[in-house]
């Protein structure tokens, strides 16, 4: 039975999903955060806005009218909050866009949310944040969630509340590096983690499959597949074709065939 | 003193074995080095060089977390709706602050009718020095685990290298993936930026992102591009794009499997395979680095600085009222 399903890319730095469906990205909306706006007329000269403000954003010198610098707000509006003679009113900045593109690929199709960060802007979350939402508004028997690299708090927000995490590591030191603390992420948040050791082959992979073992074993979770390292799998990425389609009949596509089907399954 | 920061956009493509060999190759040859790493969220140029202990390590201690006092708490809930970044959930009966996602930024606390939200203080993440087994420092940050991305560790870990420097000095920025805050806090004042790439629509599209962010700060930029024969009309395209965007080009470096190798034994590719392909390529291509960059920087960054200055610009939508 074909499955409902939406691709949330969520890597709004680098979004990448699109370029390897060869897909054009449709239906763009924007992502807005506040952007305070200091009417002069009220404004006291107390210096508070800039004293709330986390990042910067905010330039109050005691006895001086204050200004914003757009680019270092973060939108989240500790200043409108403080100002004691509501001086500060709500302007919205386009911080990035969401798109929704449905994609078709041989015979099936699927819906794709990407989330894009505008170039130049810094605060990750609140497009994250938007393009999650939009994915979880489509009715759907799955979502299939794309982080960005790292651990920091735009992958929390991207994976929070997820049933199950694939976990994609390399049997390298930092493959193991990466794997322990996106692990500890994982299960801070309590999500179930599968792993998958991708590159399976490359020097010293014997060794450091059994280093995986353990950091895995440690954290209660389990690896469900060992994915070869290939050069086909090089290829098919360079020629913006999926390898599944491609070569079905390649051990790595019958890997990623058989974890697809685990996870059919738990669905 | 020179700061060149590596950049690519995408992950993955060779950043930390193009600095790391950077900073070992200026080193061999007599230059005062630093090694920063600026990938607080995914550190790794401590371990492709070799290192498993740090010499000094010290909390940077300079994040937000709030946190709700229950005995003043009547549930009203404005907590959750002003909260710009989802942290504030409500499970059994009362509302909680999930302090993973918090950024800390005072919005619920000043909203709060009843006064019941604190905001403590809380660690970012470490900040760490050790002198590799190359003779050069390596300043390293790692992020806690799941908290908000920060620029100012990775602008606090460039300044802690400026400490360190003297005029002679070469500073190697090791940034991040990405474009966001710690990418940005890596280029923002830096002196060059060296751009690696590979020849496949995603990194080139990353690529593309990542340098109008080095644009924005008009540092002058050199371009490598990594397994260059994967792919090779693609990588006349980009050298296209070196070419119109006034980058120059530093050279290529073949597919080969003695990198990933090399990753494994925890050793630098230059040292393990001094013969295999990409290691030669590498040499090449840092030896260029010292002759065009360091040994003739005045000429240099005024060849090859930006075209046009196109200045950032926020997207900003007038206030209704």
């Amino acid at each position: 039975m074909e499955r409902a399903l939406v691709l949330a890319d969520l890597d709004v730095e680098e979004p990448n999903d699109h370029i390897l469906l060869n897909t054009k990205l449709e239906n763009e909306e924007p992502v807005t955060i506040m952007l305070p706006r200091i009417d002069y007329s009220r404004c006291i000269k107390c210096g508070v806005c800039g004293e709330v403000c986390d990042t910067g954003a905010i330039v109050a010198p005691k006895g001086r009218l204050p200004f914003v610098i757009p680019r270092l707000c973060s939108g989240c509006r500790a200043c409108y909050f403080a100002c004691p003679v509501k001086a500060i009113s709500e302007g919205l900045r386009v911080i990035g866009h969401t798109y929704h593109t449905r994609v078709k690929l041989g015979t099936t199709s699927f819906d794709l949310i990407t989330g894009v960060l505008r170039e130049g802007e810094e605060h990750t979350p609140p497009v994250v944040i938007a393009a999650k939402k939009r994915a979880l508004s489509i009715p759907r028997d799955l979502v299939i969630i794309d982080t960005s690299a790292g651990t920091a708090n735009h992958v929390s927000i991207a994976i929070k509340d997820s049933d199950i995490a694939l976990v994609v590591t390399e049997p390298t030191p930092l493959g193991l590096h990466d794997l322990e603390m996106i692990l500890e992420l994982t299960s801070t948040l309590g999500i179930e983690s599968w792993v998958l050791v991708n590159r399976y082959g490359i020097g010293g992979s014997a060794k450091f499959l059994d280093k995986l073992k353990e950091v895995v074993s440690s954290f209660k979770t389990k690896i469900v597949a060992l994915i070869p390292y290939s050069h086909e799998v090089i290829h098919s990425y360079v020629k913006g074709l999926p390898l599944v389609i491609m070569h079905p009949d390649h051990e790595v596509s019958k890997v990623l065939r058989y974890v697809s089907n685990l996870i059919n399954e738990v669905i | 003193m020179l700061e060149i920061v590596v950049v690519s956009g995408k992950g993955g493509v060779g950043k930390s074995t193009l600095a790391s060999t950077l900073a070992l190759y200026l080193s061999m040859r007599g230059y005062d080095v630093i090694a920063v790493d600026a990938d607080a969220d995914a550190p790794n140029l401590h371990l492709i060089l070799g290192i498993n202990r740090w010499d000094y390590e010290e909390d940077y201690v300079d994040a937000w977390v709030a946190t709700i006092d229950y005995s003043k708490c009547d549930s009203c809930g404005i907590c959750a709706d002003v909260c710009p970044f989802n942290a504030v959930r409500y499970v059994d009966g009362r509302y909680y602050i999930d302090s993973v996602i918090c950024e800390g930024c005072l919005t619920c606390s000043l909203a709060c009718p009843r006064k019941a939200i604190v905001r403590r203080r809380e660690v970012r993440g470490k900040l760490r020095l050790t002198l590799t087994n190359y003779g050069f420092p390596l300043i390293s940050a790692r992020l806690a685990v799941g908290r908000p991305s920060s620029g100012r560790l990775v602008a606090e870990i460039r300044s802690r290298a400026k400490e360190l420097a003297t005029k002679d000095s070469i500073i190697v920025v090791d940034s991040a993936a990405g474009i966001g805050c710690q990418v940005i806090s890596s280029i923002a004042g830096s002196n060059a930026a060296i751009l690696i790439t590979e020849p496949t629509q995603a990194s080139f599209s990353d690529l593309k992102r990542v340098h109008s962010v080095v644009k924005y700060f008009m540092l002058p930029s050199a371009l490598v591009i990594n397994q260059s024969d994967i792919n090779p009309e693609f990588t006349d395209k980009i050298l296209d794009y070196a070419r119109n965007e006034n980058i120059d080009v530093l050279g290529l470096i073949p597919y080969d499997d003695s990198v990933p190798e090399s990753i494994t034994f925890m050793k630098p590719l230059i040292h393990l395979y001094p013969n295999s392909q990409a290691a030669r390529a590498l040499v090449e291509i840092t030896s260029k680095i010292e002759e065009r960059i360091i040994k003739s920087w005045h000429t240099w960054s005024r060849r090859f600085k930006p075209l046009k200055f196109i200045p950032y610009k926020p997207l900003i939508i007038k206030s209704s009222s």
